[in-house]
C-alpha cells in the first residue's frame, strides 16, 4: 500500500483534433493535498476525468492506489466532487449521499450512521431531510463534499469545491480538506484560486494548455523565487549602486534586492552598505508568492509555444 | 447487488416526483373503476353502479353474452385506447427526460466514477424507466381483475398479461426515446423521435391491416366489392384478387422490422383467454354487441381468421429485435461517449 496515490506516467487526451491533455505526467504523493492549477480551458477537469473513467483518453500509462488506471474496482476507493455538480432536485441531502454509498457498495446497515456523521461534518445536519430544490448553491456544494466521502475513500477528487461559495463557506471547505488530509486521505483538488491552494496544498502542479509546466511542493515552488529586501534610509549612492548592481542585485531608489538562499548571503551585501555608512531601516525575507508563480510561469509558457 | 437496487430505487424516486406520474395514476384508477362500475340485470345493462340503466335483448345478467361483453370492453375498448394510447404516451411524455438529465454535465459524473460499469448502468437505468407504465398497468390490472371476477364470476387470471405486454409496447418506444437521448441529449429530440417512430409503426401497421381487409377479410366473409362503382355484392363464394393478396404481401414484409406497437396490443386479446368469449362470440365485434346483433358464421370466422393472422413470432418477435437493435445501438452510444 505504499507508492503514490496517482503517478501518470502519460496521459493523453484528443477531442476531435483538439488536444486537451498533451501527454502530462505526474505524481501525487500518498496522503497529501495535491493541487492542480491552471487557466481557464487548461485541461484540469480533463485530467481528473480521465482518471476516473468519465471520459476515455487517447492514451494512459499510469496507476491510481496501485491499480493501472481506468480500474472499475479501484473506484470503490476513490471519492468525487465534479465541477458544477447537480445533483437531483428530487433526492433530499440524506438521499444524495445514500445514492453514493449505494453506488459504490456501503452496506445498507452502515449507510444511516455513515450519512448522519456526514451531515453533521458539513454543516447539514438541520437540512438531511430537505429536497435539494430548496437548498442554495453553497448547500448544494457541502452536500457534494459528503457524497464524496460516504465510502471513506483513499483519495478524494474535488473539481473547483469553492466554486460559487462564499468567503466563510471556502473557510469551511478548506477546514474540510485539512480534516481529510488528517484522516490519512489523499485530496486532489483543481482550482484556479490560487491563494486558497496556496494555503492547504502540499504540492502543487500548473497546467497550461494540456502541459504540466511546473510542479513540486509549494515551499519548493515559491522557494526557487525566494529573495531578500532590504530597505535604507534615503537612497544607495550610484558608485555603491553601480557595484550592487554588476552583481546581479537590483537596487531602486532605496529598496535593494538581493536572490539569496539563505540569510548568510546577504551579510556580505550589509557589510557593504554599512562600510559606505548608510543606515539601513530594514531587512526582510519574501518568498514569490504561488499567483507571482502562477502568472510569470503561464505568461513564460504562452511565449514559448507560440504556436496555435 | 447494491449498486443495482440504488439505481432502481432512484429510477423510484424519479417517477415519485414526477407529477405526471400521479396524474397518470390518477386517471388511470378512474378509468378501472368505472369499468367497475359497469353491471347487468334483467334489462340490460347498467353504468355506475346502477345508477343509469340501458336495455339490450343479449346483454343481461346471467346470459353468457353479457360476461362476454364485459371482456371484450376490457381487450377491444379499455387496452386498445386507455392503455395501449394514452397511457402509453404519458408514460412517454414523463420517461423521455430520464436519459439527457442522467447524463447532463455534473451529474453523469457521480455516477460513471463510480465501480459499476457502463453498460450495466445503462441498462439499470433503462429498466428503471419501465417501472413508470409497470407500476401504473399493474394496479389498473388489478382493478380490472377484481371488476371481472365480481361481475362474471370468473377469477381470470389471463388478464395480467396485460402488465408484460403493455410495458413491452411502451418499452419499444421508450428504447428510441433513450437512443435519441443518450445521442442528442436533448428531451425534446427523444420524445420527437419517439413519437416520430409510434407514428411510422402505426402507419405500417394499419396499412397491413387495412390491405388484409381488402384481400382477405372481405372475400372471406362473401361480399364483392366492385372498386369502381363503390357497389357491394353478397355472394356464396368470392374469388380472392390476386392484386390485392399481393399488396398485402409486400406491405407486410415491408412492415415486418418496424415495432408492432399496435400489433401487441392486438395480440393480447389472444393472451386473455376466456371462456364464453371465445366459443360463444368469436369474431365478433364490440359494434355489434352493442347494437345487440350477432354476424353470421361465415363473417365470424373470417373475422376471427383476420385477428388470428399474425404469429405470435411476427408480433413479438421482430419487435424484440427491433428493441435489441436500437438499445444496443443506445448501449453503444452511452459506452462509448467522452462526458
Ligand atoms: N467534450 C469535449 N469536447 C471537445 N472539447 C472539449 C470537451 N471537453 C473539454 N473540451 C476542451 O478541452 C479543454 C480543456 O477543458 P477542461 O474542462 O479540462 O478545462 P479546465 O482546465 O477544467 O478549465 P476550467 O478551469 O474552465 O474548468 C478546453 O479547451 C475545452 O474546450
Ligand atoms: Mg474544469
Amino acid at each position: 500500500m505504499d507508492g503514490p496515490a496517482v503517478e501518470i506516467e502519460y496521459l493523453k487526451k484528443r477531442y476531435g483534433s483538439f488536444e486537451a491533455l498533451a501527454g502530462v505526467s505526474l505524481s501525487v504523493p500518498r496522503g497529501s493535498v495535491f493541487g492542480l492549477l491552471g487557466p481557464n480551458g487548461a485541461g484540469k477537469s480533463t485530467m481528473i476525468k480521465s482518471l476516473l473513467t468519465i471520459i476515455r483518453p487517447t492514451e494512459c500509462r499510469g496507476r491510481m492506489l496501485g491499480r493501472p488506471i481506468g480500474d472499475r474496482a479501484t473506484l470503490g476507493k476513490v471519492g468525487y466532487l465534479p465541477e458544477h455538480a447537480r445533483f437531483a432536485e428530487y433526492l433530499t441531502g440524506r438521499e444524495v449521499i445514500a445514492y453514493s454509498a449505494g453506488m459504490t457498495g456501503v452496506p445498507v446497515r452502515e449507510t444511516r450512521g455513515r450519512v448522519d456523521r456526514l451531515l453533521e461534518t458539513v454543516g447539514m445536519k438541520a437540512w438531511g431531510e430537505k429536497k435539494l430544490g430548496t437548498y442554495s448553491k453553497g448547500m448544494r456544494q457541502r452536500i457534494g463534499l459528503a457524497q464524496a466521502l460516504v465510502n471513506e475513500p483513499e483519495i478524494v477528487f474535488l473539481d473547483e469545491p469553492t466554486d460559487g461559495v462564499d468567503p466563510e463557506g471556502r473557510i469551511d471547505i478548506r477546514k474540510m480538506i485539512e480534516g481529510m488530509k488528517a484522516e490519512g486521505r489523499t485530496v486532489f483538488v483543481n482550482s484556479h484560486l490560487l491563494g486558497e491552494v496556496e494555503q492547504v496544498a502540499d504540492q502543487v502542479a500548473i497546467l497550461s494548455h494540456g502541459k504540466v509546466i511546473r510542479s513540486g511542493s509549494v515551499a519548493e515552488l515559491t522557494g526557487t523565487g525566494k529573495h531578500f529586501e532590504i530597505r535604507t534610509l534615503g537612497p544607495v549612492p550610484p558608485a555603491l549602486r553601480e557595484r550592487l548592481e554588476s552583481a546581479g542585485i537590483q537596487v531602486a531608489g532605496d529598496r535593494i534586492g538581493v536572490p539569496a538562499k539563505d540569510a548568510g548571503e546577504v551579510q556580505s551585501v550589509i557589510d557593504a552598505l554599512r562600510a559606505a555608512g548608510i543606515v539601513i531601516r530594514e531587512l526582510k525575507e519574501s518568498r514569490q508568492s504561488l499567483e507571482e508563480l502562477f502568472l510569470s510561469a503561464v505568461q513564460g509558457a504562452r511565449q514559448e509555444g507560440g504556436q496555435p | 447487488m447494491r449498486a443495482a437496487m440504488t439505481i432502481l430505487w432512484d429510477s423510484f424516486r424519479l417517477l415519485q416526483a414526477k407529477k405526471l406520474f400521479w396524474i397518470a395514476l390518477g386517471i388511470s384508477m378512474l378509468v378501472a373503476l368505472f369499468y367497475a362500475s359497469i353491471g347487468f340485470n334483467e334489462q340490460g345493462m347498467t353504468l355506475f353502479f346502477g345508477w343509469k340503466e340501458f336495455e339490450n335483448p343479449l346483454l343481461r345478467q346471467g346470459q353468457p353474452e353479457a360476461a362476454a361483453f364485459y371482456v371484450l370492453l376490457f381487450t377491444d375498448v379499455i387496452l386498445k385506447f386507455w392503455l395501449a394510447w394514452i397511457a402509453v404516451a404519458l408514460a412517454l411524455l414523463s420517461t423521455a427526460s430520464i436519459f439527457p438529465d442522467f447524463i447532463a454535465e455534473g451529474s453523469i459524473g457521480i455516477s460513471l466514477s463510480k465501480p459499476v460499469g457502463r453498460l450495466r448502468l445503462f441498462l439499470l437505468k433503462y429498466f428503471g424507466g419501465l417501472l413508470f407504465v409497470a407500476l401504473q398497468v399493474t394496479v389498473f390490472t388489478v382493478i380490472v381483475f377484481l371488476a371481472l371476477g365480481w361481475r362474471t364470476g370468473e377469477w381470470n387470471l389471463t388478464v395480467f398479461w396485460a402488465v408484460p405486454v403493455v410495458t413491452f409496447v411502451f418499452s419499444l418506444l421508450y428504447a428510441v426515446a433513450v437512443w435519441i437521448g443518450v445521442w442528442t441529449k436533448s428531451t425534446l429530440f427523444a420524445l420527437l423521435g419517439a413519437f416520430l417512430m409510434w407514428g411510422v409503426a402505426l402507419l405500417g401497421q394499419w396499412t397491413e391491416s387495412f390491405l388484409y381487409q381488402a384481400a382477405h377479410l372481405v372475400p372471406e366473409s362473401g361480399i364483392e366489392f366492385d372498386y369502381r362503382t363503390g357497389e357491394q355484392v353478397e355472394k356464396d363464394s368470392v374469388e380472392k384478387n390476386s392484386a390485392a393478396v399481393s399488396f398485402h404481401k409486400t406491405a407486410k414484409a415491408v412492415v415486418t422490422p418496424l415495432p408492432k406497437t399496435r400489433d401487441c396490443t392486438t395480440y393480447l386479446k389472444r393472451l386473455i383467454k376466456m371462456k364464453e368469449r371465445d366459443s360463444l362470440l368469436a369474431g365478433v365485434t364490440f359494434d355489434m354487441l352493442l347494437s345487440g346483433s350477432l354476424p353470421d358464421p361465415r363473417m365470424a370466422g373470417a373475422m376471427k381468421r383476420n385477428d388470428e393472422r399474425h404469429s405470435f413470432w411476427y408480433v413479438f418477435g421482430t419487435s424484440a429485435i427491433f428493441e435489441a437493435v436500437v438499445l444496443s445501438l443506445a448501449a453503444w452510444v452511452f459506452c462509448r461517449r467522452d462526458y
